[in-house]
């Protein structure tokens, strides 16, 4: 079974430090327990998201924003630069920056 | 009682982990003599460089500034600058003499390559014979400059690498030594946590201008710095953004207070731990330690990056079990206990610090051995 850690109890993603195929249940530990079911493929050292949140969220990672939703993410999603993006050095964004 | 490692005391109190002589270019068209000459002599050390020529105003002074750092470094015996005319060669040399070690130099203007290369020669032979007198004797481990450096991250970095190397660094501060970190595009999301650990307001608030500066730079061109940095290398292990990465990359920090922030290349006055504002690339951020004395280097990589500094000896440390399997030849020191044992970065940073007084004593880096070493001094302005 994969195993996934999460860094702060306020976390709404973990990091897999196994790889993840869709369908199998992840073992969450660290500073959570318990087990979420993957949706997708999730290599060695991606995230998935532990707690469903909504389009422009704030992606908490060591308890920190460590981005924002793209678009809603469901628990067991991969949580990557397809659905995650920064929020800092956006130059592209500079004519009012949300 | 007071923690010792074996080292090479120096004329100015300062104490190397390595007795080379450097040969130093002082501009890019020198290059080929200076690994001329090193291909002849044993135990010299080729600092090459690109640019120099047609640099002005500040970015010329970081370029001097750089070259004779690295000259001055305590890790180097003696200098032997290998430059194109007398003037320019001068101006690297002055800066380098108040270290108080020999400083030797060779023109090509108007010997020409092949007695450049025969008198060089023989220059740096009789240094090297000279500094092969030096000894290792006990040195307190107060008198190291450590950086900290990531490189080819990767989420397993801020849990294990990072961490490992910011329990050493601990320990290191905690004895009355002394750490750089630096990268400041990787405090992007991270900044106001390390700010909250600035030794007063003056400090905090010129780390936060260095990060503030960098960031409007960025946006102003217009930029977006997502496939810059995190790299795509980054990416594919699992890094989806700079504050990610940030986070991770500030914990090779450990927990002591900011003393100071420096410019490129600056040697810091005290001891602790500083902050040098410089860019993140691995080559040239090195390149800017070993020019502000660091004797030697813990870089921190998850994906994997090889390189390591030509004048500090540069300790790479990996905890991703994947890459200590792939990339075993790159890497000095495992830290993959933290995910695959439940070790803490705590003790395993425990057990970096005794390597590190190892590697200070003589045992060499893998990046040494293989020569796998590169120099490259920023650019903060274009040529003329």
């Amino acid at each position: 079974m994969p195993r996934a850690i999460v860094l702060h109890r306020g976390d709404n993603v973990a990091t897999l430090i196994d790889t993840g195929q869709s369908g199998e249940t992840c073992t969450l530990q660290g500073e959570s327990a318990g087990e979420v079911v993957l949706l997708q493929a999730v290599p060695f050292g991606h995230k998935v998201c532990v707690r469903a949140t909504p389009a422009g969220g704030d992606i908490l990672k060591y308890g920190q924003v460590i981005g924002r939703a793209a678009r809603a993410l469901a628990v067991g999603e991969h949580a990557h630069v397809h659905n995650v993006e920064s929020a800092r050095g956006r130059g592209d964004l500079a004519e009012g920056r949300p | 009682m007071t923690r010792t490692f074996l080292g090479y005391p120096r004329a100015n109190g300062a104490v190397g982990v390595r007795n080379h002589v450097a040969v130093i270019s002082v501009m890019d068209n020198c290059n080929p003599v200076t690994r001329a000459i090193c291909q002849a002599v044993d135990m010299t050390l080729p600092v090459t460089t690109l640019f120099v020529r047609g640099q002005y105003g500040h970015d010329l002074e970081v370029a001097f500034n750089t070259l004779a750092g690295m000259g001055r470094n305590p890790n180097i015996a003696a200098v032997l600058l290998v430059g194109l005319e007398e003037q320019t060669t001068e101006e690297v040399a002055r800066r380098i003499r108040p270290a108080g070690k020999p400083v030797e130099s060779i023109n090509l203007q108007p010997h020409g390559t092949i007695n450049a290369v025969a008198e060089g020669t023989r220059r740096a032979l009789k240094l090297a014979l000279a500094a092969s007198a030096a000894r290792r004797a006990p040195c307190p481990v107060s008198s190291l400059l450590v950086g900290v450096e990531c490189g080819g991250s990767d989420t397993t970095s801020g849990l294990t690498c990072n961490p490992t190397i910011g329990a050493m660094a601990d320990r290191l501060v905690g004895d009355g030594g002394s750490v750089i970190i630096s990268e400041t595009s990787e405090f992007l999301g991270a900044e106001h946590l390390f700010a909250a650990r600035a030794a007063d307001q003056a400090v905090g608030k010129a780390f936060v201008e260095a990060v503030t500066r960098l960031e409007r730079e960025a946006v102003s061109r217009g930029m977006d710095i997502r496939g810059t940095n995190p790299t795509q290398d980054n990416i594919r292990g699992g890094l989806t953004t700079i504050e990610e990465k940030a986070l991770g990359a500030m914990a090779k920090a450990g927990t002591t207070p900011l003393r100071s922030v420096l410019a490129y290349g600056e040697a810091p006055a005290g001891k602790g731990l500083h902050f040098m504002d410089a860019p993140a690339p691995a080559v040239e951020n090195l390149t800017a330690m070993a020019a502000a004395g660091c004797q030697l280097i813990f870089f921190g990589t998850g994906v994997g990056n090889p390189i390591g500094n030509m004048v500090a000896p540069t300790v790479k440390v990996c905890g991703n079990v994947n890459t200590l399997r792939t990339m075993a030849d790159n890497i000095d020191f495992d830290a993959s206990a933290i995910l695959e044992k439940g070790s803490k970065a705590g003790s395993v940073g425990e057990r970096l610090y005794d390597f590190a007084i190892e590697v200070a004593s003589g045992t060499r880096t893998t990046s040494e051995l293989l020569d796998v070493r590169e120099t490259a001094i920023s650019r903060f302005a274009p040529t003329i």
